[in-house]
Parts: C-alpha cells; structure tokens; sequence
C-alpha cells in the first residue's frame, strides 16, 4: 500500500483510515455528525404540531437554499462514509473467529442497543431508502392529489402517515434509530478516548437520554397525525389505499 | 460428585473437531477446575483412551497460561478469576459444563483445548518495551512520578496475557490486551521517548494478527481476569490519535 502514497503524510492519513482504530474513530466521527443532522431534522419536523402552513413554510424555504445541494452532498458523504466503514469493520470481526462457538453467553456487558447495532443499522438504511424516496421523490405518487395543496408538503406527508402500514414502519425505524443511538452516542465517546470516571457514567445516562428523545420526538408525527389526529385527513388528503 | 463435562476435542488445526461428552466421577468442590480436567484425564488413560490437552502453568493466577471458555465465559462464571482460579463449589452434582477452547484467527487451535496466543507476543514484541540500559537498580525517588499514575500504570500492568479479552469480544478483538500493554508505558516517564512509535507499531501488529475490531461492548472488561478497565483503550485510541498526527 505503501507504494501508491505520494508522500510519508499521505501515507499515514491512507494507514490511519484503514487501521482498526483509525477506522473506528471515522465511523464514530461520522456518527456524531449524524446525530447532528437528526437534531436539526427533527427540529425541522416538530413544526407539524403548530401547523401545515409553518411546516410548509420551512420547506419552502430549505427547498429554495441555494446551498441545499451542498448540504445534500455532504450529508450522503457522511452516510457512505459510516456504512461502508462499519460493513468493512462488521465483515472484518466476523472473519476474525472463523470458528464459533457452541455455547456463547458472556458475562453480561452487552446492552440490546450494541448487540443490534448491524440490524438496526441496516433497518434504519432501508427506512432512509424509503423515506427519501416516498418524501422527497414522490415514489407512490400521492403528491398535488389534493386540489389546491399541489405544493403542500404537510399534506403530502399527511398522506403517508394515513397508511397505517407506512406509519407503523416509521415507528419501528425510528426505534432503530433509538436503538443505535443508545448504543452509538457513548460508544463514539469512548472511541474518541474521552472516558472518566466521573463523567462517563452521566455521559452515558446523557446518550441513552438523547436516543429516547430521538425516538420519542420522531414517533409522536406518525403516531399522533397517523393514529389520533386522523379526523383532518378528511379535509386535505384523500389517499388511496389508506385506513379509511 | 458427578460432573458432565462436554469437550471440545480436535486431533490438530487440521482435523474436524466436536464436543464430546465425558462422565467425570470423584469430584469434589475442593478441586479447582483443572483438578477436575486432571481427573478426567486420569479416568481417560486408565481406559485407554487419549488424555484431554489444555493449557496450565502456575495454577494460582498470575501466569495466564490457563484458557478455557467454560459455558459460553471465558475464565468461567466467576468475577475477576482465571480458569485455574474457578473451584468446583461453583457446581453441583450431575451439572452439564460444556467447554470449549478461546476462538480467533488470530489464536489458531493446536490441540483439544490448546490455542497458540503466540500473537500476543509478536504484538508486544513490535513495541511493547523500553529501549534503554536501566543497569542496576536505581535510587527509587530518581525519577519522580505521581501516586495516581504508578497505580494506574500497575493496573494496566497487571495485564497477564491470557486472551480472555479476545475469546470474549464479539469480535475477537485485542484491543483490551493491546491497550494494557500501551498503558503501562504511556502513563510513565520511562514510556514517553518511544511513546508514539510504540503505539503506531503495536496497533499495526495487533492489526496485522487479524484480530477483530473494538465496538465497546464491554464484554473484554467483564472477562478479564485482572479487572483491567476499558478506559485503557479509549487511552489507547487518544495515543494511537495522537501519534497519527504528532509523528513526524
């Protein structure tokens, strides 16, 4: 590998990235720039509860930034980045016991969090897959069926929740994203090296708190618009193949 | 007392393995677990037949030559103890313990319930050292180095090599084991002129023996029988960062 380098510096930039706690601290890095990004999204998205036209509103104007693009980019780099590094990092500890065991039971220090952090990681790329393109894209093609709210998102993903099926999925995908993060916030921490007797144990009560908030903020729009709040629909999303 | 024992038994790297069941009589909670594999093994040549192999050396604890997963735990149920160190008051009459070699590419099976842990020492060989003539010893308060440092290096330090950290890991990571070894020297004055060669070089190793990946799972610091805590490798990832980018 040595030979492809241009210079001793990119060398070890190319041997930290493909060491295994080089790629660790990438995919942690990664992580944490994610959990960024579910903050601002979900901020983005409680402004449902005050209403279509608030919601429409910051859509609108994220849609029409013109740095969106640039935004988008960086944000498909990050995700690329932490799941081709893990899948290596996965690939690699499945081949480091070729032969397993018969009985394998631990002494109990793994959380349901890190022991499904591969299914919930691979859970959440399917939902991200789907949800893009059912939000973004319109696959399905449930947008402008309302007459007069062609450029309401509100309305359009109204439409979405209305099917119990696809409200149902994205509880269950944010779990997994609740899941992960239980997991993922302190691990990424202990990655970075920061581990202290006084302030990990708060700082990992602080992760577990921060994946439940995750979960319950994500949940409470398909729960609340999907299940309780139905009635509306009526008025502005008349969708095939809904619950009605 | 009558224990049930299932084996992993395997003629070489080479032939197919299996557990085997064996009926091992005259327990008694007094023996250790490798009294008890003795026993067995006494039972077995009496009959004929071709004794167990595992490993063993001081039988107290401090060589971290014994290494068996015993019931899916390596080093056994007991907290902070090598196989050697399990009693058999721990068990009762007519219990089932299945036993199984350490499992890692990078600890390639011998025999039975022999492992080659030879990686280890090529890992500590790669910079696991201070590279200086220290003669004989010196006046004690010559170099002079905080309580709390000496502990923390003596506790990494009590790292004995037994393996138990990888045989635990979900994937068969040495992480544990490399950043005891790193810790010991990178706490201490004498570490620090080799301290970002040592760790650029023993990450390498340990990578090369193709030992899995740390994801934090906790499982190495609950297994080891030394009580060596996990923030030895988030030390070792803030060295291993900090020599990426400090080294020249």
């Amino acid at each position: 590998m040595e030979a492809n380098c241009a210079s001793k510096r990119s060398c070890r930039i190319f041997e930290f990235l493909e060491s295994s706690i080089g790629k660790k601290i990438m995919v942690a890095a990664a992580g944490i720039l994610l959990c960024g990004f579910l903050v601002t999204h979900l901020a983005g998205n409680l402004l449902m509860f005050v209403g279509g036209p608030a919601f429409d509103h910051y859509a609108e104007a994220l849609v029409h930034n013109p740095l969106l693009p640039v935004a988008e980019l960086g944000l498909l780099a990050l995700f690329l980045l932490h799941i081709v590094l893990s899948i290596r990092a996965t690939l690699a500890n499945r081949a480091a016991r070729p032969e397993g065991y018969q009985v394998y039971k631990g002494k109990g220090a793994r959380t349901p969090g890190s022991r499904t952090m591969a299914v919930t990681g691979l859970l959440i790329l399917a939902f991200i897959i789907v949800h893009v393109a059912t939000f973004k894209y319109d696959v399905g093609g449930l947008k402008g069926q309302v007459a007069g709210q062609e450029e309401s998102l509100f309305a359009h993903v109204l439409g979405w929740f209305a099917n119990p099926w696809y409200a149902l999925f994205y509880v269950l995908a944010v779990g997994g994203v609740g899941f992960h993060l239980s997991h993922g916030v302190q691990s990424a921490l202990q990655t970075f090296g920061v581990n202290h007797p006084r302030y990990t144990p708060a700082l990992k009560r602080l992760g577990l708190a921060f994946a439940v908030l995750i979960f319950v903020g994500f949940a409470s729009l398909p729960v609340y618009f999907g299940f309780f709040h139905k009635a509306d629909l009526a008025c502005c999303a008349p969708v095939e193949g809904g619950s009605k | 007392m009558n224990i049930t024992l299932k084996v992993w038994r395997q003629k070489n790297a080479a032939a197919p393995g299996a557990l085997v069941e064996y009926t091992v009589s005259g327990v008694v909670p007094e023996m250790s677990f490798l009294e008890m594999l003795d026993t067995l093994n006494e039972q077995l040549i009496a009959k004929g037949e071709d004794p167990l192999a595992f490993d063993s050396d001081c039988r107290e604890g401090i060589c971290g030559m014994c290494n068996l997963m015993i019931d899916g735990q390596a080093h056994g149920p007991d907290k902070e103890a090598t196989t050697c160190q399990l009693h058999m008051r721990r068990y009762k009459d007519g219990d089932v313990v299945t036993v199984e070699p350490f499992r890692a590419k990078g600890f390639p099976l011998v025999k039975d319930l022999v492992v080659d842990r030879s990686a280890f020492d090529r890992i500590q060989a790669a910079g696991g050292f201070v590279s200086t003539h220290t003669g004989g010893a010196g006046e004690a308060n010559a170099i002079l180095i905080p309580h709390d440092m000496a502990e923390k290096a003596m506790d990494a330090a009590s790292c004995i090599g037994c393996g138990a950290c990888v045989a635990a890991c979900p994937n068969a990571s040495a992480m544990l084991f490399v950043a005891a070894k790193v810790s010991q020297y990178a706490l201490l004055p004498q570490g620090q002129p080799e301290r970002e060669k040592r760790v650029l070089a023993m990450r390498e190793a340990m990578d090369k023996e193709g030992f899995g990946h740390c994801t934090n799972e906790y499982e190495c610091e609950a297994a080891c029988p030394k009580g060596i805590k996990l923030s030895n490798i988030a030390r070792l990832n803030r060295e291993f960062l900090r020599a990426t980018l400090l080294t020249e």
